[in-house]
Order: C-alpha cells, then structure tokens, then sequence
C-alpha cells in the first residue's frame, strides 16, 4: 500500500465503530465503493499537480484515533460573514448542522423552502458516491443538510451556509442536497472558515439539481486557516433553461481543491462560473472545473482570475464537453494570472473536448506581472510604489467582483478582499 | 531661484546614450517649447525628468527648485510639484478615473502637510475644468483611460494637471494626434495654467501648437542636446525650413 493512500482497515474500524444511525446504510454502502479506488494519486491526470499525501496521512491518524468520538454539539456562532452578510444563516459546525440555526428557518417552508438536516433520514440514492472524495464522504457521513425550493418559489434574501471546522475534529465530511424546483429560484452563499490551531481536513460534497428554468445563484467564499486542507465537490444538473451562476473565492487554507462540474442535459441552459484565487506563502489552490453539454443550443462561460506571491502553487483546469449532437453549443473559458513573486507557480489548462459540428467555443490562459508602463503611470501621479502595486492588483482582482452574482455579499467580500490582498502584497 | 536646471544632462538606456549633454534653465512663470525631429530625445528627456527607472542617468545635474531631483522617486517628484504629461498614457482597466484623481491630489497634499481635499472642492475643481475642455461627466467613473481615444485620453491628461496644480508640467506631445477642436481644447487648458508661479515645458514635434500656446522660449534639440534657442520666432523658422535646417547649423 503507497503511503498516501488511507488505510481501508482503519476506515472500516471506524465507519463500523460509528453509533447506528439513519445513515448506516449510506455509510456502508460508500465503504464499499470508496474501497475500490482509494484516495486518488497524482498518477491520475486530474490530480497531477495536487497531492493528497498530506490529506492521508492526517485521516489515518484520525481514523485510528478518534473517529468515532467525533460529533460535537454546535452552539451558536456569531462571525463577521454572519453579522455582515444580510441572509438567512445556517451554521453547520465539523459537519453537524446547529439545530438551533436549522429551527429558526422553519418559517420559511411558507415560501416554499423545506431545509432539513440529513441526520434525519436520507434516501441513500441521492447520496452520490461516483468520484472517490465523494465516497470517503459518504463513508464517514454523519450530517448534512436538504434544501427543497419548491417549482416557482423564490426567497426574499439569499441562503447562508457558515461551515465552521473548529479544530476539534480533525476530519468533518459535509454533504449539502439543493434541490431547485420549476421556474424557482435560490442564492446560497456558502462561508467556509476554520479556527484552532491543529491541522484539519474537510471534505465536503454539493449535489443540485435544477429544474425547467430554475436559476442557482452561488457564491462561496473560502478564507479557512493556513492550516487547512481542504476537497470540495459541487456538481450540478441543468433542465431547460436553467441557470447556474457560480462564483467561487478561495482566500484561505493551506490546501484547497475545488472540483465544480455542471451538467446540461437540456437547451437554453447557461452555466455561468466565475472564480478568483490568492495564494500566498506556500498555499496551494487548485480548481478543477468540467461542464458536460450534452446537447445544444445552451451557453456557458467561464472566467478565472488567480493572484499568487511567495512559493504559492495553483492549479486550473476548466473543461468543456461538447458532446455528439450538443449543435448550438456556445463555451467559452478563459484564466488570467497574475505572479507577484518567481517562485509562485500556476499550472493552467483550459481545455475543450469537441464532438459536436455546429458549435462557438473560445478559451485562453494568460500568466504575468505586473504592468510596468501603469505602475509608472501611477507613481507619476504621486502614488507609492506599494499604493500602485496594490491598486493594479486589487483591479485586476476586481474583474471578477464585478461579476458577482449575489449583491448581498459584495460589500463584505471587497472589505475582504482588500484585506487578503494587503497581506499578499506586504508578505511578497 | 531656477524651477529647473538641468546641467550636461547623458543619459540613456543600458549602453544606448540618448541625451548627450542637455543644458537648461526654466524660471517660474516661464514657457519652454522644446522641439526636435523624431529621435533627438525630446521623450526621453521628459521620461528622465519624470523619473522613469528604465533610463539610466550616467552625467550631469537635475535641480528642482533648488532640490537634486535625480535622488528621488517618480512618486517624491510628482508630489514635491512636477507633473509629466504623458505622449502615451496608459489604459488601466478597473482602476476608477476619480479614484486616481483623488488619490494623486491627497498623495500630495498629505505631502505637503495639508488634510484631504474636501470631495466638494474636488468636484467642483474637477467639474469646471471638464467643462473647459469639453469632457463629458462620465469620464469621472470610468477606468482611467480605458477606451478613450487619442484626443481623449490628452484632455484627461490636462484635467489631471489642472487638479494637481503642480509647480512644474512637462508635457510631452500632448498635441500629437488630436484634431483642431481637441488642440484648441488642450491649448485653452494650457493657458489656463499659466501662473507666474508655474513653468511649463512643451515637448512638441510640431510648431501648430505653439499657434495657441505661445512659448517663452523655444529650444532644439538634436542628436540629445540642444543645438538652437531663441524665442517664438525659432519655431516658425523652422516650421518654414525643416529641421535639417538645425542640422546642418549644429554640424557646422
């Protein structure tokens, strides 16, 4: 066995030694599905540049020794995200969802949103296991939640998701089920963060399916501890004319995938992505992005921005799948970095898998510094070197911003990227 | 005391010499032209004076009112009071007209010593002086030049310098490519800035904006020196004969 991988034996100790519960089941069937693959190495072509190595050996030594032991009762949490962002907040805090914040959304089933947390009973079809980290997910489930907007409803503000890992459980798996009925409508912004000082890892799971002419506003802002690891999964189906508006910000943890997959499987679909990466000291962030038109006419477009200092290493890889008879397909896909140091590193691949005859698709990376003839530009109005620096930096980060798809959080994720950029520049 | 002197100025890129011994001397209140065939070092003269870290100074002395200009920074000059209006100047995309505008003026002003300009103030200073030269509002909330054209990206040039007020404005072709409404534009915002307490050099290629901006002085410069002074009568001559005119009085 490689030394990366995680020990089947431990894993089964554990999700046997696990009380029963209305997941069993889930648990012992993803036991045997994650037992066929394992962790995946970077012997795979979609893990090339990101080891799990690390994310390993800390399950290992958390399976052998206090797995089992892990739940812990959420209390009531109060962040900046929560205090600053108006929506209607759910905590789930390493993995369990806080009854109290759940409790308190009750009301809103008047507006045709049902939430309810997975401990309570989950049909174990709808719990996906089809990728390894969704296995190991599924596995050591203990919690989640379900979010059912019923056809044509709509909420008065977005949803909020503070997943909080606060240290006391080394490894929290999270699995969230959306559920977007006809011509209705949901904005969730999800708030990953982290606290304490042990090394965590968290591997969390999003499943949505979209109805006829649903629309998903998402927007996930990431900012956990530089000792984080982080896997994360959100994958989606898209009926006819449905919509998707994704915007993921990676700001925080030591290492972060993201895997973002979208799935058109009817016309007049759109898929809209937007992301923005900074990384600085020896962060690694890595998006892995695939969306499948299985047939056509629909659109999806995708735009990524990354900022890297120090030893930083990101990866992006965004894929289009135009398959056989998906005509009328338009995609297009483009990554800008910029490299505020020499040694931070980005490995970029926008690819396009083309099947189909009738079809418009573009893509592009690009990688530099800098502006030399701007920060000039800029220093001859009497702005410092520093101030210049960080006023190109913040509007090349700001292209991104302006995309953003729920207005609710923009003023808190601007006051919080100007504050992850001031650190990034300071630290370079 | 001189606002500038510049004393057996070399200076050039890398290896490259440029400017191979530059003399002048700019009183306050004074217009200086100078002029010279592509190539004689006009820009790099104005990029040198400005600070730009992609030339290399190997002789000669730069005093701004009395201070060694070469010791500082493109930021220490623009806020100690020179201004560089740029041949070119550069689209910085989501960097906001007015945020740059603003910041320049407190950079300076914190300078200085002074607090903040009042927003106010900044806006009626900004709103007359658009007005003047024919801008529309909007420019204000756009990025800084970003997709404006030749003659528009200039006029946001001159707005700047009108904003600034700076003690010296160097500015380098600024009548390159723009129409007779635009130079007319440009020039009414020039003249606008003429104080006893101010000096202004005009880089110019060609004497048409020297109809609307009379100088002081004009000078040429050739091969990175000047070869020629006089006044405003220079410019018209050579308007009239060509620079191989100078040319030729230089290598004779």
């Amino acid at each position: 066995m490689s030394a990366d991988a995680v020990q089947h034996e431990l894993l089964e100790a554990a999700v046997t030694a696990l009380p029963p519960d209305k997941l069993s089941a889930v648990r012992r069937a993803a036991l045997a599905s994650f037992a066929a693959n394992g962790f995946p190495t970077t012997k795979h072509e979609d893990w090339k540049y990101t080891s799990l190595s690390a994310v390993a050996d800390l399950s290992n030594t958390w399976l052998q020794e206090n797995a089992a032991a892990g739940k812990t009762k959420p209390g009531a949490v109060d962040t900046e995200q929560t205090e600053q962002i108006d929506a209607h907040w759910i905590v789930i805090e390493n993995g369990v969802v806080d009854p109290q914040s759940l409790g308190k959304l009750d009301p809103l089933a008047k507006s045709g949103i049902t939430i309810s947390s997975l401990a309570d009973g989950v049909d174990e079809d709808s719990i996906a296991v089809d990728d390894p980290m969704s296995a190991f997910n599924a596995a050591l489930l203990r919690d989640g939640l379900r979010l059912t907007v019923a056809a044509g409803c709509t909420l008065d503000k977005p949803l909020g998701i503070l997943l909080l890992d606060d240290g006391s459980v080394r490894v929290t798996q999270t699995r969230i089920l959306i559920d977007v009925g006809e011509n209705a409508k949901l904005r969730i912004v999800e708030c990953p963060v982290s606290a304490g000082s042990a090394q965590q890892f968290a591997n969390s799971v999003t499943q949505a399916a979209l109805g006829t002419g649903a629309e998903l506003d998402f927007v996930r802002i990431q900012q956990r501890q530089k000792d984080h690891l982080s896997v994360n999964r959100f994958s989606a189906s898209l009926d006819r004319d449905a919509v998707l508006d994704y915007n993921n910000f990676d700001f925080g943890g030591g290492l972060a995938r993201n895997d973002i997959v979208a799935d058109i499987g009817a016309t007049g679909a759109f898929v809209n992505l937007h992301g923005l990466y900074l990384a600085s000291g020896r962060q690694h962030i890595d998006n892995h992005t695939r969306v499948d038109h299985r047939v056509g006419p629909a659109k999806s477009t995708e735009e990524y921005r990354g900022i890297l200092s120090g030893q930083a290493r990101c990866v992006f890889n965004g894929k289009a799948v135009v398959h056989d008879g998906a005509d009328g397909t338009d995609a297009d896909q483009s990554n800008h970095n910029l490299l505020l140091s020499d040694k931070a590193e980005i490995d970029t691949k926008p690819e396009l898998e083309i099947y189909a005859d009738d079809v418009k698709c573009s893509h592009g990376a690009t990688v530099g510094q800098l502006d030399k003839s701007a920060l000039f530009y800029l220093r001859s109005r009497g702005l410092d070197k520093d101030e210049a620096t960080q006023v190109l930096t913040r509007a090349f980060a700001s292209a991104i911003l302006s995309k953003l798809a729920i207005e609710q959080c923009h003023d808190y994720l601007a006051s919080a990227l100007d504050k992850h950029l001031d650190a990034l520049i300071e630290k370079d | 005391m001189n606002m500038l002197e510049i004393k057996n100025l070399k200076a050039g890129i890398g290896d490259t010499e440029i400017l191979t011994g530059v003399n002048l001397e700019v009183k306050p209140g004074e217009v200086h032209a100078i002029m010279g065939p592509n190539g004689s070092g006009k820009s790099t003269l104005a990029q040198v004076l400005a600070g730009h870290e992609d030339y290399d100074v190997y002789e000669g002395t730069v005093e701004f009112m009395g201070k060694n200009l070469l010791d500082l920074a493109p930021e220490e000059r623009a806020r100690e009071g020179i201004f560089l209006g740029f041949q070119y100047p550069v689209e910085i995309p989501g960097v906001n007209n007015t945020y740059l505008l603003k910041a320049a003026v407190n950079a300076k002003r914190k300078h200085q010593g002074l607090p903040e300009m009042d927003a106010f103030d900044f806006l009626k200073i900004a709103r007359e002086t658009m007005a003047m030269l024919g801008m529309d509002q909007s420019f204000l909330n756009r990025g800084v030049n970003e997709g404006f054209s030749g003659g528009e990206k200039k006029r946001n040039e001159i707005l700047q310098m009108a904003i600034l007020e700076p003690s010296l404005a160097i500015l380098d072709e600024t009548d390159s490519g723009l129409d007779i409404d635009a130079l007319k534009a440009v020039a009414n915002g020039v003249n606008a800035m003429r104080d006893p307490e101010r000096s202004i050099v005009l880089v110019t290629h060609y004497q048409r904006l020297l109809d609307y901006v009379e100088p002081d002085f004009v000078h040429v410069l050739s091969q990175g020196r000047i070869v020629r002074s006089g006044d405003k009568d220079l410019a018209v001559q050579l308007e009239e004969k060509g620079y191989d005119w100078v040319r030729e009085a230089a290598s004779a």
